[in-house]
């Protein structure tokens, strides 16, 4: 059976890919993976096995700015908390306990201003929210008068300004741990974290000790490392903080056109032609 | 007056000689009777613009959270239980669909704003149209017929005031004329929506889900239906509860009780 696999479509890190599964596959041509992701990956192996590799990069980025949003509106509004209290048999609160925070007016700063980043400065500006962001290279000017984002070179910078500071990066050795005791310590009390990149960006025991002590307000996190937490961790027992399973691309139209961007490239590479997302290693 | 407290009526109007003005928190004024009021001689006032971005910020965050199934998932990734995340857990796509916008006064207006930077289609149906640049700034286009927003819109969100004409305005007949995959938020009144028909159309499926942040009563007796759906999310009429908008009103709410009480033009008020 191995001899008659050329492709592979990667749904969700499954299959693992290592050696000795490259070696069962000698005629694998391809592996195309679901989502824009690729931190889980060895690049380098799969290229000296000579199979090429895709990710699915368009497909994804307007449900995942949709997941930074949601986090980002359901955290200020704190619509967890309350839904609860709303189903709750005793359904006893305090006014104070019910108040959000306004959104409009507010500081978004957004680390990473890729093709998610920009479209989450779209949808932020809509709601009246000034945007700071931080990027290993500027925007044009005219993509960022559309949105009316102003570049922080400094990372320092835009965490020391902003309400609600959303991490959309891919996970690179530079990005790893992007988010530390030095760069909570420099957001204010009352801040936000919002992660929609990935686990490993930020160090969960510093921001463990952050919202455990009011270094910063809340937390929104769609990603964690591992996935799912240890059910003792301490994450899940925070009041101020929302965790949802990775549901960035998780819709039915996402799941769909990300198959669909990953079976284009499984055909071009098996007809010799040139794939439309190549993921090279770097 | 907050939150609808003390009633007022015919008792208390007359308890109260020398009461000269009503500041009723927020924008509706549906539980005030302004005939028996304005017969005592009552001024009344409220607080209709504040209110308007973080109503609108609300129905979004009930239509992002509702799509996605925030509720849901948290309580996935926090349970005891759970040993993985399943692969198949899917949510509905917001960029690209089609929401129906009932009522498109100001809450409704910057819902659309918000909704177009989603790009959703979004349609809307209003006593009246509005204007034609109002209409190409958000892309809306006006449904005359509130039969053709319902049957077109994969999110239907209630952004109207209660009147008598608004009064279960979505009933049964709505509801089936909705999608199956549709989801319905309101943001208004609880008295708008016919609420035994709409815990009938999300048990039999007529209707995928529901985003309330009002009910009637507020808040429900503990055992009713609709808190036990688990796909329903409620929220306690939070529409304006965020600390900044509170504030102002409260703010305002004082400005038209001193001009009342020094005989001045109240600022907002209600005729």
């Amino acid at each position: 059976v191995g001899k008659k696999v050329q492709a592979i479509y990667l749904w969700w890190h499954k299959p693992v890919i290592n050696k000795e599964l490259l070696q069962s596959l000698p005629n694998l041509k391809v592996i195309a993976n679901s989502g824009v992701g690729m931190d889980h990956l060895d690049l380098k192996l799969v290229a000296s096995f000579g199979v090429k590799m895709a990710n699915a990069p368009h497909a994804v980025s307007s449900s995942t700015a949709d997941t930074g949003m949601a986090l980002l509106l359901a955290s200020a509004r704190r619509l967890v908390e309350v839904h609860n209290i709303s189903i709750s048999p005793s359904m006893e609160y305090c006014e104070a306990d019910i108040l959000g925070v306004k959104i409009a007016g507010a500081t978004l700063g957004i680390i990473g201003m890729g093709s998610i980043g920009y479209k989450i400065a779209l949808r932020a500006k809509a709601f009246e929210m000034n945007i700071l962001y931080h990027n290993r290279t500027r925007r044009k000017a005219q993509e960022e008068q559309a949105v009316s984002a102003t570049y922080c070179k400094k990372i320092d910078s835009l965490l020391q300004q902003a309400d609600f500071v959303m991490v959309v990066v891919s996970l690179t050795p530079q990005t790893h741990k992007l988010i530390g005791k030095r760069e909570l310590e420099l957001m204010k009390p009352t801040a936000t974290l919002i992660n929609i990149s990935r686990g490993a960006v930020v160090d969960q025991e510093a921001l463990v000790a952050a919202l455990q002590t009011g270094v910063i307000g809340a937390a929104a996190l769609d990603v964690t490392s591992p996935e799912p937490l240890p059910r003792d961790h301490p994450l899940l027992k925070l009041k101020n903080i929302i965790i949802t399973p990775h549901l960035g691309i998780k819709t039915d139209k996402a799941s769909y056109m990300i198959t669909e961007e990953a079976v284009e490239n499984i055909l071009a590479a098996l007809n010799g032609l040139p794939l439309p997302s190549e993921v090279l290693p770097s | 007056m907050w939150y609808h407290k003390p009633a007022i009526n015919e008792e208390l109007l007359q308890s109260l000689p020398n009461l000269k003005v009503v500041a009723s928190s927020g924008v509706g004024i549906d539980h005030l009777d302004l005939k028996l009021l304005s017969s005592y001689g009552v001024k009344v006032a409220n607080t209709p613009f504040i209110v308007s971005t973080d109503t609108a910020d609300l129905g979004m965050a009930l239509l992002l959270a509702s799509s996605r199934r925030l509720v849901e998932g948290h309580e996935m990734a926090v349970s005891p239980d759970t040993e993985y995340f399943p692969a198949d857990w899917l949510g509905v796509q917001v960029s690209g669909a089609t929401l129906g916008i009932v009522g498109m006064g100001a809450i409704g207006y910057k819902v659309a704003e918000r909704a177009k930077a989603f790009e959703m289609k979004i349609l809307y149906h209003n006593r009246n149209q509005r204007k034609k640049e109002e209409e190409s700034a958000v892309g809306a286009v006006y449904c005359k017929k509130i039969d053709d927003l319902l049957q077109q819109s994969d999110f239907v969100l209630l952004a109207v005031n209660l009147t008598p004409q608004t009064h279960k305005l979505i009933g049964k007949r709505e509801l089936e004329l909705m999608k199956p995959t549709a989801t319905l938020i309101n943001i208004s009144r609880g008295l708008v929506v016919d609420q035994d028909a709409l815990v009938e159309a999300l048990q039999n499926k007529v209707i995928k889900a529901a985003a309330l942040d009002v009910t009637y009563p507020e808040p429900l007796p503990r055992d009713h239906p609709l808190l036990k759906l688990k796909n329903v999310i409620i929220t306690p009429h939070i529409g304006s509860a965020t600390k900044k908008t509170r504030w102002v009103m409260m703010e305002e709410m004082a400005e038209s009780i001193e001009a009342g009480l020094a005989g001045l033009p109240i600022p907002r008020e209600v005729l």
